[in-house]
Parts: C-alpha cells; structure tokens; sequence
C-alpha cells in the first residue's frame, strides 16, 4: 500500500475535523435532550433537515444572507422543539418509545420535505460557498470553517451556561435526581419544556449549517443518525464539551481512514467504537 | 404553623401511611419515632412535596399544600433532608448549597446563608468545590443539611441524619440541629436512634404500621408500653 | 393448493405481504417477546440475502441449496453477538437497540469492502427459479407463503412452550425472572438464533426475487424501522401481531405507491407509528387481548365461588418432618457495595421445618442477606450450604432449582402476565420442569391456597396490595421450594390482613416448608418465629428464642440507640 503524501494526509485530518465539528453540532443537542430529558430524539434529524431546508428556500429563493435566516429558523426550530416534548410528556413516554415515537414524526417531516421541496438534490448557492482561505498548501473552505467556529462557541456556550448560571444548574439538578430538585423549588416542567425548546434550537442551527455545506436530499436525514449517535455516546450524555470532541475524533479517523485505506471504509471507525463502548462501559453511556 | 390531617400516602400500590394526623408550632422540635416501615419517611417525604398526598390534608400557615406542584413547598417555607441524603453526586458542593436557595427569596440571602452554613459545619467550607459525590458519609449529611438551611426555611424536615455516621459525627450533627432549632426554626426529625432523639425533643410522636399510636413529651413517651412493643415486640405488662 | 392463478401483479404483492410478515414475526420472536428490541434485524436479513445472493449468483449453487445456509449463517451470527451482549448486564433497552443498529454497518461495510460484494451488487439474474408454479410470481408467492407458515407456527408454538413464558417473564423483569428459575441466558440466546435464521430465509429468497442486491439497497434503517412498526402496530405480546401490524401497512405503502402518493404514504405510516406509540402501545392485538380478558375475568369473578384449598395440592411439598437438622449452614458470609460493608461475616444456621425470624434495625444486612441466598447477588466471600450442596457460585435460577423461593418486599409480578399465569411460571421453572399446562392447573390449586382464585385471569396491575403481597407468596410456593425466604410480605397491609396472613404463613409451615421471615411488624415476628436472629451492622448481633432476645440489653441499644452514642 503506497502512503499518501502528508500533504494529502495533513488536509484529509482538516476535512475530517470539520466535519467532526458538524458531528459535534449535530449531536449537542441530542445529547443533552437523551442525558436531561431521557428522550432519544431521532426527530433531532428531521428537525435539522427541516432546518435546512427552509434556509435554502429563503437563502436561495428569498434572497436572505444565509446566516440571517437564523433569526427564523432558531426560533422556528425552538418553538417545534417544546411542542414535541409537551406531546412526549403528557404520555410519559419511556426512552425507548420516545425513539420509536420521534422516528415517526422524522418519517412525517421527511414526507413533508419531499412533498415541499421534491426529492431531487438541493445545493445552496452562497457568496460564502466559493470563499477559501489558503495556509501554506492546506486549503480552508469559509462555509466548513464557519460550521466548526459555531460548533466550538455554542459547545462552549452551553458547557458555560450549565456550569454557571442557576438555569443550568438546575437543568443538571433535575437531571440528577428530579423530585429532590422540585422539593426546593426547581420547576420540573416548565425547565425540561425550556430545554427542549433550546435542543429544538440547536438543531435549527445545526440545520444551517447543514445547508451552508451540504447538498440535501430527503433521504440524507438518516445518513447522520449512526456516526453522530456514535459521538454522543462516545461523548457521554447530557455533556455539552463530550460530542463536539468526540465527533472531531470520529471525523479525524474516518477522513484518515479514507485517505489510508479507502473511502467506503469510513464508516466501520465509528461503529466499532460505537460497540466496543456498549460493551464495555455500559452504564456510563 | 403545619398542620397535617389524616394524611394518607404511599409508593406504587403499597399505601404506608393512613389517616396520620400531627401539628407542629413555630419554633418547635418534634420527633417522630417507629420502627422500619413505620411510614416514617413517607409522611417526611409527602410533607416536603416529594411525594404526592393520596388524601387528607397539608396545611402550612392556613395555606393548603395537599393538592400543590412539588415545586410549591419550598417557597411556603419547608425544606427538606431527604433520607439517604440525596445530594446531586456529579455537582460541586458550592452547587448543591446553590440549588438550595434556587428561589428569589432565598436567592438573595444566598451569600449570608453560605456564611451561616460554613460557620455551622466547617468542614463545608474546604470541600466546596469538591464534587459532593466524593464526599465522606458525614460530609455528605452535612451539606444535604446545608442545602437545605439554604432555602431559609421555617420548617426543616429531617430524615434519619445519623444513619450510618460514626457516634462522634452523629453528636455533632445533633448539636447543629439544636443550633438551628434555637435560631428560630422548626424541625420535625425522623430518628432511628430513640434514645438521642427524645433527648433532642420537645414532643415526639411514635408512628405504627402507618398510623400514630402515641404522642406527648419525651421522657413520658419512652416509659409508655407502646414504644416498647412497636421496636422490640414485647408486652412489658406480660 | 393455495396457488392462485391470479395476474402476476397480485401474485407479487402477496409475495410482499408474505415477506414482510415473515421479517415482522421473526423479528418479534427474541424483541416483542422478551422486549430486547433489536434494530439489527436489517443485519440478520442482509446475512441471508448475501448468503444465496454469493452462494447461486457467483458460485453457481443451484438456489434451493444455499436456503439452509441463508437461515444458518444469520443464525449463528446472531447466537455469537448474543453470547457476547447477552452476558453484559445493561445492555438493555435503548442500548441493545443501539448496538445491533450499529452491528448492521459494520456488517454492510464489510460487505462492500470485500469479495463478498466488492461494490458494484450481486446479480441473480441467471439464477433459476425454482418452478413450483407455472409462473415465477407464483412460484415466489408459494415460497415466501411456506415460510409465513412455518415462522407463524413456529412464533405460536413458542408461546405455548416454556421457552414463550420465559421471554414474556425476561419482558417484564428480567432479574426476578432469572430467580424463579427461568434460564434467562440460554433463552435469549435460542430466540435471537431463531429470529435470525429465519429473517436469513426471507432474506434468501427475497435475494433471488430482486435479483440484484446491494449493500446500500440491503443493509439499511429501513428493514429494522419497518418491523418494529408493524410488530408495534400488530402487538408485540401476541404471536399473531407483527403479522397483523404488516399486512396492514405493506398494503397502505403499496396503495400510496400504486396511487401515486408515495409521500404521503410515508407520511400516514409516521403519523400511525407516533399514534401506536402514544395512545396504543400495546398494539391492535394487546388491546382486543386487554378487553377480552377484562370481560373474562369479570365472568369468572361472577361465575366463580372460590374451591376449597388444599384438596389437590402437588404432593411435592410433602410435609417434612421437623426434624431440626440444619437445612441451610450460613458461615462467614461477606458482601460490601463500593465499600459499605452490607454482610460482614454472617453465620447463621436454619433447621429443616422451622420459621426463623431475622430482624435488625434499617441497613442491618437483612435484605442483603436475602438477596445473596437467593442469588440475586453474588457474594464476597463466605459459603451457604442448603442441604449439602454449596450455593455460593450458582446462578440465580439453578438455587431457584434446588429448592429456594424468595418474595420481594416491594412485590415484583410481571406485570402482562395473568395472575394465573405468574404462578404457573414459578411451578414450570421451578423444582422440576413441568409443561405449561400441567403448571397452570397446579397454579389454580396455588391460588385457592391463598384465597386469589376468584381474580386468577386478573392482571397484578388490578390486584391491592393484600393480593399483590398474597400473589408473591403463591408464586413463592409454587415452585414446592424446601425453603421460602418471607422479605417483608406484611408491610403496608392493615392490621386484619396482617391477621390473614399470619394465618396463611401457619398453613404453609404446616405443609413441611422451612421459612426465613425478615419483617417488622414485631407482634408477627414473636408469634410466628421459633428462633429469632438479631443482625446489626452486617453481623449476628444476637440468636434464640424471641422474647428472651428482644429483652437482651445490645438487641434494645442497637434499636433504641443510647444518648451516649
């Protein structure tokens, strides 16, 4: 086997951290609602595309600045985030019937999508799109380096939130032992409904992100669910730091993986990793 | 100030307590005795909103707690020490005392209660930012009674706090409680060891198989036969 | 002859309707059953596909022959990821979802990346098929409608063995399962090899009636997603469910898809999943099953005087004679958890036809002490020896086996099985192996033994509290035990069952049973225990006849505690 040159290998390593800082965004908020909520959101996918998809529509057709559509995808995305949780919570569903639950509304959105926007591939055309920087021969492109910097901010973000306010204090009491939380005054509902709503936004913005890089197709929702429930997990629940770290390792080693060996074999890295922790750590995932 | 009657609650299908009835007034240390399964801790739990009242009534300051959210009894002035402690293990001790005064009121006393609270347990204030999971047994009950010193409550609710601590630490738990009680709250504490207890006591009330069977002052109660047969079985009359 | 001359295209969708039930029912066999919901089953199936799909499309094997080693190769995949994940504790629930999801990638890429397909697809195309029918429609149409047969009898034929009462019991609890006796292990084991073996068949055939696979086009989310909706939607507790739930939905797809309405098809079968979830998680079958039960057992409570006991009973429990002999020997028994010490060298003899009351203030070791005899946990150190035979490396079900039964202080029925139905689990797994229905006649005699006869097609879910606690006691006698450990049956109950109970606690002596009694209702322990045992702080504190312990001054310290503490 010839080993590509380290040229190739070192801009194989950039492209799988961007696209680990996707995994990283993607997986944010599914973690937090999987280890906080106890709902395995698969609908988190639906959500996202959704998400992307109407960016596109005011990016492209609108005429919007791509970032701009944020102010009315996130709260799009919060306000569909809470109804969601407001449905799971008046049937007190179990984390296992959440997953079959949401894998129906994802089924729902994804209909929605095609009947909207068709199933034929959807590029966003963006000023950003063509802007590249360059460092020594390593090529950075705007849109994936915009995607990891918010991946990075909001990660931090919420990582700061949870440790340093009362509001996220609270969300992490409630995690840990609810009643106990409510005895002193903590609102159970109203604090799981709003954190919903912000795992609701992170996908909004998630979804953006999406758009900003990626070429959409319905079908495409499903291809993230594996390799991002793989960061999740590797991450740990309910962190905010864990995905976002663990995505970028994940990305790194397929993109090696890629550049190595070859590029259908991408996706056994993530998956191995995804069982050896079931097997051997499984109570702390 | 806290009335309960004919309080009924209990876990899944098993009902642990029927119809008890007790008061306790401002100020006041109250103790209530039994033996395991007693429904001690049911009646702690329900008061302090942990769990839900199946029927009777909760009244604190002529203000009705039965049907209330969880979250409404602290702000009336309850806060509890929930049997096994019950500290969130993965947060800093800092944390767990800031929970405590999560509500407005408390909230703003929160820098003079942290004071109070380090100047009542000392050992606290080293371990602050220590996760409270890696505490020590003793460590641990005193920041579950500092969290919920925290919340300034009128009416502190504690569920067995000697259980499992070495009888130096348990001495020195009961002189805080008799602290805090002389600073002008009112407890109502669940004791496995009678005999501290009613030392501690001002009245105590002797729980059975869910119900109240005995009521008075200490030293009246631990001579009364029912005491006798409910922890060790036997009749002293026979 | 079910072989229809009807068009092709009908044939064709039959052939559909057939495959999906066989994937839905097999599917349900290991995950409906004992509720290990496999999202892997895409795995299994693909197996299957690239097993004919390699074995007649590139080594020429005529395609009749590779089908056994479409239904073997799946089925020893699954029973070898079995034997690996069953032995972990937590992988349960969403996590065994996860990781057989996660199995079907890798298992697809491995595919791709290699001989096995390589990445371009297999093709069928030149493969003959079998001419059972004058057409190939046909032909598939009676072969997939065999295997609907067989997998249906098969999915029916476990519920009626004990195989099918175990998995229920391990959907319900598992640990309390595995301590009546049920070998949860091997049981999941054999249902998972079952279940993959014959999604490899479906997927056998299937292979040849595509007639060119891929690995993107076999190894997705689709196939898993699918059966778990048409089991969900059909009943995942009622063999015939899955087949329900996917008749019901490949028809709804394929008319979408024939109406030209695809999208909204999948939009339909969404909205269905989220509502079957929501408002009817047990499924179309669980719902007609609840209702007819409910009108039954409102039938037979009318209809019903409840029989005389103890007429009929098994004659296993043979009244032993109280001999006094040591029937359990309990030395130097140690157990801590994250170094608490729970037992901490405990020895303590109980002898044949005796009740022994074990008391001791809260976090004494008494339930502690229960739960390692029973082999609910395993002990640190120490030996138990229950009638000549050391228990201490046993796994729960083989102690359940030799002749121990436990209660559980805050009762564990299994919660979708019958009143009836919990006993007679108890009398088939434990004590010698009985067949389901001489059990459940044996477990109608138990229940009029404790006074439940009148509520036996009840669910525990109905019962109070006085019948849940006598419903753990039935389940306790009816594996004939030789020793029945009591944890605090009567706590919770008023004072006249309380009564009741000690009453049915004599009776049950009577008939021979040694009894280890943990409770806390102290006028019960002193009229019912020959011997009384003290515990405090992991160790025998004190032992003798009742009164004369409780009277002993460290038996009223380490209740009452001392002011000089």
């Amino acid at each position: 086997m010839n080993l590509p040159s380290g040229t190739l290998l070192a801009q194989s390593a950039l492209s799988g951290l961007f696209i680990g800082g996707l995994y990283g965004l993607i997986g944010l908020g599914l973690g937090l609602s999987w280890g906080l909520l106890h709902v395995i959101n698969l609908a988190h996918f639906g959500l996202a595309f959704l998400a992307a998809y109407v960016c596109y529509q005011l990016a492209s057709v609108g005429g919007m600045d791509p970032l701009a559509t944020l102010a009315i995808v996130v709260p799009l995305c919060f306000a569909l985030g809470v109804a969601m949780h407001a449905l799971l919570m008046r049937f007190r569903v179990s984390p296992l019937n959440s997953l079959l639950a949401t894998f129906g509304i994802t089924a729902i959105i994804e209909a929605g999508i095609q009947s909207v926007w068709t199933a034929d591939f959807r590029k966003l055309e963006s000023s950003y799109a063509a802007q590249k920087f360059r460092i020594g021969e390593l090529f950075l492109p705007l849109p994936e380096l915009l995607t990891l910097a918010i991946a990075v901010a909001l990660a931090f973000g919420i990582w700061a939130a949870m440790r340093y306010t009362d509001l996220g204090k609270a969300m992490r009491a409630l995690a840990e032992d609810a009643p106990v939380a409510s005895a002193f005054g903590v609102n159970a509902r109203m604090h799981a409904l709003l954190l919903a709503g912000v795992c609701g936004a992170l996908a909004g913005v998630a979804g953006v992100c999406l758009a900003l890089t990626y070429t959409l197709t319905p079908a495409q929702i499903y291809a993230w669910v594996g390799v991002v429930f793989a960061a999740v997990m590797l991450g740990g629940l309910g962190s905010p730091l864990g995905p976002l770290a663990a995505g970028i390792v994940i990305g790194v080693s397929e993109a090696l993986t890629m550049a190595v060996a070859s590029p259908s074999w991408a996706p056994i890295v993530s998956f191995t990793i995804l069982i050896a922790l079931l097997l051997v750590r499984p109570g702390k995932t | 100030m806290l009335e309960v009657d004919r309080l009924g609650a209990g876990y899944g299908a098993a009902p642990a307590l029927w119809e008890v009835s007790l008061a306790i007034a401002e100020r006041e240390l109250v103790c209530v005795l039994g033996p395991n399964g007693a429904g001690k801790t049911t009646l702690i739990n329900a008061i302090a909103g942990l769990l839900p009242a199946r029927g009777g009534r909760i009244v604190m300051d002529g203000r009705e707690l039965t049907r209330a959210a969880p979250h409404r009894f602290c702000a009336s002035g309850i806060a509890i020490v929930p049997e096994g402690r019950r500290l969130f293990a993965g947060m800093t001790v800092r944390e767990n005392l800031e929970i405590g005064s999560y509500l407005p009121q408390a909230r703003r006393e929160r820098a003079r209660s942290l004071d109070y609270v380090c100047a009542l347990f000392p050992a606290v204030r080293e371990k602050l930012d220590h996760a409270a999971g890696s505490l020590s047994g003793g460590q641990q009950q005193m920041v579950a009674i500092g969290r919920a010193l925290m919340a300034r409550p009128r009416l502190l609710l504690l569920d067995e706090p000697s259980l499992g601590l070495s009888p130096a630490i348990v001495l020195a738990m009961f002189d805080a409680i008799r602290e805090v009680n002389a600073a002008g709250t009112a407890v109502l504490l669940v004791e496995q060891n009678v005999a501290m207890a009613l030392d501690l006591a001002g009245r105590a009330y002797l729980l059975e198989e869910g119900r109240v069977v005995a009521e008075g002052p200490p030293a009246a109660l631990f001579d009364r036969p029912e005491l006798k047969r409910a922890y060790l079985g036997h009749d002293p009359v026979r | 002859m079910p072989a229809l001359r009807l068009p092709a295209f009908y044939e064709s969708f039959l052939y559909l309707v057939l495959h999906w039930i066989v994937l839905a029912t097999s599917w349900n066999l290991l995950s409906g059953y004992s509720g290990y919901f496999s999202f892997g089953h895409g795995a299994f199936y693909g197996a299957g596909v690239y097993t004919t799909a390699v074995l007649a499309g590139k080594m020429d094997v005529p395609f009749a022959w590779t089908l056994p080693a479409a239904a073997l190769l799946p089925a020893l995949l699954g029973v070898a990821l079995g034997a690996i994940v069953f032995r972990v504790r937590n992988v349960r629930g969403e996590l065994f979802a996860l990781l057989t999801l996660a199995v079907t990638f890798v298992l697809a890429t491995i595919v791709l990346n290699t001989p096995i397909d390589g990445g371009p697809g297999v093709y069928l195309s030149a493969v003959a098929v079998p001419s059972l029918a004058p057409t190939a429609s046909g032909s598939f149409y009676l072969m997939a409608l065999a295997l609907a047969v067989v997998t249906l009898a098969i999915a029916y034929a476990v519920t009626k063995m004990r195989l099918g009462v175990g998995l229920f019991a391990i959907h319900d609890d598992e640990d309390a399962a595995e301590v009546m006796g049920v070998p949860t292990y091997r049981y999941k084991l054999v249902a998972f090899g079952l279940s993959c073996g014959l999604a490899g068949l479906a997927g056998g055939i299937q292979a040849l009636f595509v007639s060119y696979v891929t690995s993107n086009g076999t190894f997705n989310i689709t196939v898993p997603l699918t059966v778990v909706l048409m089991s969900v939607l059909g009943g995942t507790r009622h063999w015939a469910g899955p087949a329900i739930g996917a008749t019901v939905i490949t028809i709804l797809l394929y008319a979408s898809t024939a109406a030209d309405q695809a999208v909204a098809g999948k939009a339909v079968v969404g909205a269905i999943l989220v509502g079957a979830v929501l408002f009817m998680p047990d499924g179309i079958l669980g719902l007609a099953v609840a209702r007819l039960r409910r009108m039954r057992a409102a039938a037979s409570s009318i209809a019903q005087a409840p029989p005389a006991y103890a007429t009929r009973l098994p004659a296993t429990a043979a009244p032993r004679a109280r001999t006094g002999e040591p029937l359990v020997v309990v030395r130097g028994l140690r157990k801590s958890f994250r170094g608490v010490r729970a037992l901490d060298g405990v020895d303590l003899d109980v002898r044949e036809g005796e009740i022994l009351g074990v008391l001791g203030p809260n976090g004494s070791g008494k339930s502690t002490l229960i739960n390692v005899v029973s082999g609910h946990y395993r002990a640190d150190a120490g030996s138990i020896v229950f009638a000549g035979r050391e228990l201490l490396h046993l796994r729960a079900h083989r102690i359940a086996r030799a002749g121990i039964a436990r209660t559980y202080q805050i009762p564990r029925p299994f919660a979708h099985m019958t009143v009836r139905d919990n006993v007679a689990l108890t009398a088939m797994f434990g004590g010698e192996a009985l067949d389901p229905g001489e059990a459940r006649a044996q477990a109608g005699e138990w229940l009029a033994f404790t006074d439940l006869a009148a509520r036996a097609d009840a669910l525990p879910g109905d019962l109070n509290l006085h019948q849940t606690k006598f419903l753990e006691l039935a389940r306790a006698l009816a594996s004939r035990p030789r020793l029945v450990l009591l944890d605090e049956v009567l706590s919770g109950l008023t004072p006249g069952e309380i009564d009741e109970a000690v009453e049915l606690i004599r009776r049950i002596r009577a008939r021979g049973t040694t009894i280890v009694l943990v409770e806390h209702v102290m006028r019960v322990v002193t009229a019912l225990s020959d011997r009384i045992v003290v515990l405090d702080q992991g160790r025998v504190l004190a032992e003798g006849l009742a009164d004369d312990v409780m009277s002993r001054r460290e038996v009223a310290i380490a209740y009452l505690g001392t002011v000089h503490a």
